[in-house]
């Protein structure tokens, strides 16, 4: 018999491959005893305290509610140092009992235990973020009448705790102590606050990065005249993201968390996250700032500049108003605004015939025009028949920066006067701001509340003290009382007959009548 | 036989150093105190606090500012004070649990002392750390903010265990630093208060008298999950 004239002997049966399951059983046994739970509702609480309990008092858009939690990363500032601290306890937790040895010795490799752990502990800190997210949006969102709230700022900053939830556990493993966590905690808070201070004074460049980096790229009317951009939380998702893996993959690099097949692959794995961030820094070099916010060409998709659709909401001051329906609930109060000083002016050449809301930007571009150099986004009167153009998203809504309905009604009065007095953004002669003061006194502000009311606009009175206790020169004063004073025919036909030559600057003070 | 019949050494076993040998009731003592204070780690806490004492020098020195109102102006000496206290507050959490609990009768006298050692010790490295520079509110804010703060640590250790009690602190300085941004000047968020403002200092020192006396009496927590 010869081995040839051997009959073959079926193959044995494969093992049973119970290493996933196994694996799955290891995460279930980490998330039962994680001590991430114990803190998720200290961190509900802050959160609560420190971010829901701020936004939702603010106006019932979305940009604007989700502002400070979102675009200055409170979200992020409320979970962050506790995530890292608790996930510093957890990965150090071999370590402070002296069990290396012992667990480095099981059948099982140290870096995919240490990994179950890691999984546990960042599962339980970012599904507790999704879930007070959901619950923030849920009730932030009654109130808000039109739109949707933008989902990549949400992902931005959940990757964004597994990271801090990664780095924390690397700690913890590497330097093992009970004063771990309170310092990796501190670390973060650390990181934030700088962070925060970065992100308040910067413009551009690698600061883009930071979370708490709101400058020209959450704000304004986006999400409602256009959509919200991804570019940048795109960035900051693959920034996140690669710190997350980076630290995860260098706790397989010791000796002690497996084979040398294992290593190598954790090599790999630290390499392809830390070059992740770094690409993300470099892409946020490459941003630049658009109408609608901030563009990373290599991220951009050309289908976000699409306008958003939308079926205007109208009522009627004398004349059609027509806000985006994101702003229908301060309809009445623009309304409220105009009708008085529509009543003023109607029938005169120059004045508007219609009013519409037009879009807050973030910066002039092409086909957008952000306003008169001077003084940025305001009113402006333009078109032929004319027409009042108001980018309400660039002014302080009600409950907003300690702006009041009243204020914001005053706002849009003396925004409204001055452009129909006084053409683009200039601040008016003599003979402007007496008859801008006179129609204003028409309009419902009388002339000892005009200060106050001109004080948050970009024409404020000067008087050398506080804006609102400044008062007008005593001789365009005398004439805003005598214009006033006039009978309603008489101004308005002296308006029929003269505004041209007013809007245009070619009138004194002693001209008017 | 059981250990305890044994009344010899055995041969050739090496006896006992001297030093080793306790002498008299106080040299006992202050051996006990002693293991208690390593069981805790309190002389790495302690470096850690002179560390947080070098932190403050420097920063009052080189004059660390984060640009910003109320809230920021007092943030990086509140932040050095929320970390001594966290420190302290940590070195509640000890290994041994219920056996240590059924054996130590001198327990409760420990704990007290090592933490208002621990306290005393952070109000002085910081107190050493403020000479870099101008410290807002002086010597008298300061302790008053430790005491509070480590008040807010001993509370959470009794509440979710040594190992957690580090976020007392440090959720307080959160919600303190929220509560400035929005205005809030309720006593209870004393580092906004001035110096010798009595509210802000009955506050403080209730906070920590309350921490303390928990801690002393009934310990801290010990979690299921402190693995």
């Amino acid at each position: 018999m010869t081995v040839t004239s051997l009959t073959a002997r079926p193959a044995p049966a494969p093992a049973p491959r119970v290493a996933p399951r196994n694996l799955a059983r290891l995460l279930w046994v980490e998330l039962r005893h994680n001590a991430m739970p114990l803190v998720l509702p200290l961190i509900a609480v802050l959160f609560w305290f420190d971010s829901y309990r701020i936004a939702a008092t603010l106006p019932p858009l979305w940009v604007v509610r989700l502002y400070y939690i979102l675009g200055q990363g409170h979200a992020l500032i409320d979970f962050a140092p506790f995530v890292a601290g608790v996930a510093a306890w957890m990965g150090s937790r071999d370590g402070r009992r002296g069990m290396g040895d012992l667990v480095t010795a099981t059948v099982r490799p140290r870096w995919e235990a240490q990994l179950a752990t890691w999984a546990a502990t960042a599962i339980w800190a970012v599904g507790a973020y999704l879930v007070v997210m959901a619950v923030t949006l849920a009730l932030l969102g009654r109130s808000v009448a039109w739109g949707g709230p933008p989902w990549w700022p949400v992902a931005a900053d959940a990757v964004g705790i597994a990271a801090f939830a990664s780095l924390g556990f690397t700690l913890g493993a590497c330097f093992p102590s009970r004063f771990i966590a309170p310092m990796a905690a501190f670390g973060g808070l650390f990181a934030m606050a700088i962070s925060s201070q970065t992100g308040f004074s910067a413009s551009g460049g690698w600061a883009l990065i930071l979370p708490t980096m709101s400058n020209g790229n959450f704000g304004q009317d986006a999400g409602i005249f256009y959509q919200w951009l991804p570019d940048l939380p795109i960035d900051r998702v693959i920034f996140a993201a690669g710190v997350a893996v980076a630290a995860a993959g260098l706790l397989g690099l010791r000796p002690a968390a497996g084979g040398l097949r294992l290593r190598h692959c954790a090599a790999v794995v630290t390499v392809t996250g830390a070059a992740a961030s770094v690409a993300a820094v470099v892409l946020a070099f490459t941003a630049q700032l658009g109408p609608y916010g901030v563009v990373i060409p290599a991220l951009h998709d050309a289908a976000s500049d699409r306008p958003v659709r939308y079926t205007p909401a109208c009522g009627h001051a004398g004349i059609p108003v027509c806000l985006q329906p994101a702003y229908r609930p301060y309809l009445p109060d623009v309304t409220a605004a105009l009708r008085p000083l529509i009543g003023e002016v109607a029938g005169l050449p120059g004045a508007p015939v219609r009013a519409s809301q037009v879009a807050a930007v973030f910066a002039g571009g092409p086909g957008v025009q952000i306003g008169p150099a001077s003084v940025g986004q305001i009113l402006t009167l333009s078109g032929s028949p004319p027409a009042l153009y108001m980018p309400l998203g660039a002014m302080a809504l009600p409950n907003s920066f300690g702006a009041d309905t009243a204020g914001f009604i005053d706002q849009i009065k003396v925004e409204a006067v001055h452009t129909l007095v006084t053409s683009g953004g200039a601040y008016g002669n003599p003979a402007q701001q007496a008859v801008e003061a006179a129609l204003l006194q028409k309009a419902g502000i009388p002339p000892a509340d005009q200060p106050s009311a001109m004080s948050t606009t970009p024409w404020p009175l000067m008087g050398g003290g506080p804006r609102s206790a400044a008062k007008y020169p005593p001789a365009i004063a005398a004439a805003a009382r005598r214009f006033a004073a006039l009978p309603t025919a008489t101004r308005h036909a002296w308006l029929a007959a003269h505004l041209a030559a007013l809007r245009a600057g070619h009138l004194t003070l002693a001209q008017l009548p | 036989m059981t250990p305890a019949g044994v009344h010899h050494a055995a041969p050739g076993a090496r006896p006992a150093p001297v030093t080793a040998q306790v002498t008299g009731p106080a040299r006992g003592w202050l051996r006990l105190a002693w293991l208690y204070l390593v069981s805790r780690r309190a002389p790495a806490a302690l470096a850690l606090l002179a560390g947080f004492g070098a932190l403050l020098w420097a920063a009052l020195h080189w004059h660390w500012n984060v640009a910003g109102g109320a809230a920021a102006a007092i943030v990086i000496p509140l932040v050095t004070e929320s970390g001594a206290a966290a420190v302290i507050a940590v070195t509640t959490y000890g290994p041994f649990g219920e056996p240590e609990r059924a054996t130590g009768r001198w327990l409760p006298w420990l704990r007290l002392g090592a933490a208002v050692v621990l306290t005393a010790a952070a109000i002085g490295v910081l107190a050493a750390g403020a000479t870099g520079g101008d410290l807002p509110g002086g010597f008298v804010a300061m302790a008053r903010n430790v005491a509070g703060l480590t008040g807010t640590g001993l509370l959470a250790a009794a509440a979710l265990g040594g190992m957690l009690a580090w976020t007392g602190p440090m959720a307080y300085l959160v919600l303190t630093e929220s509560a400035l941004a929005a205005g809030l000047t309720t006593p209870w968020v004393w580092p906004a208060r001035p110096p010798l403002d009595r509210g802000g200092a009955i506050c403080a020192y209730a906070v920590f008298a309350a921490g303390l006396a928990l801690v002393t009496a009934r310990g801290v927590r010990e979690s299921v999950r402190d693995t």
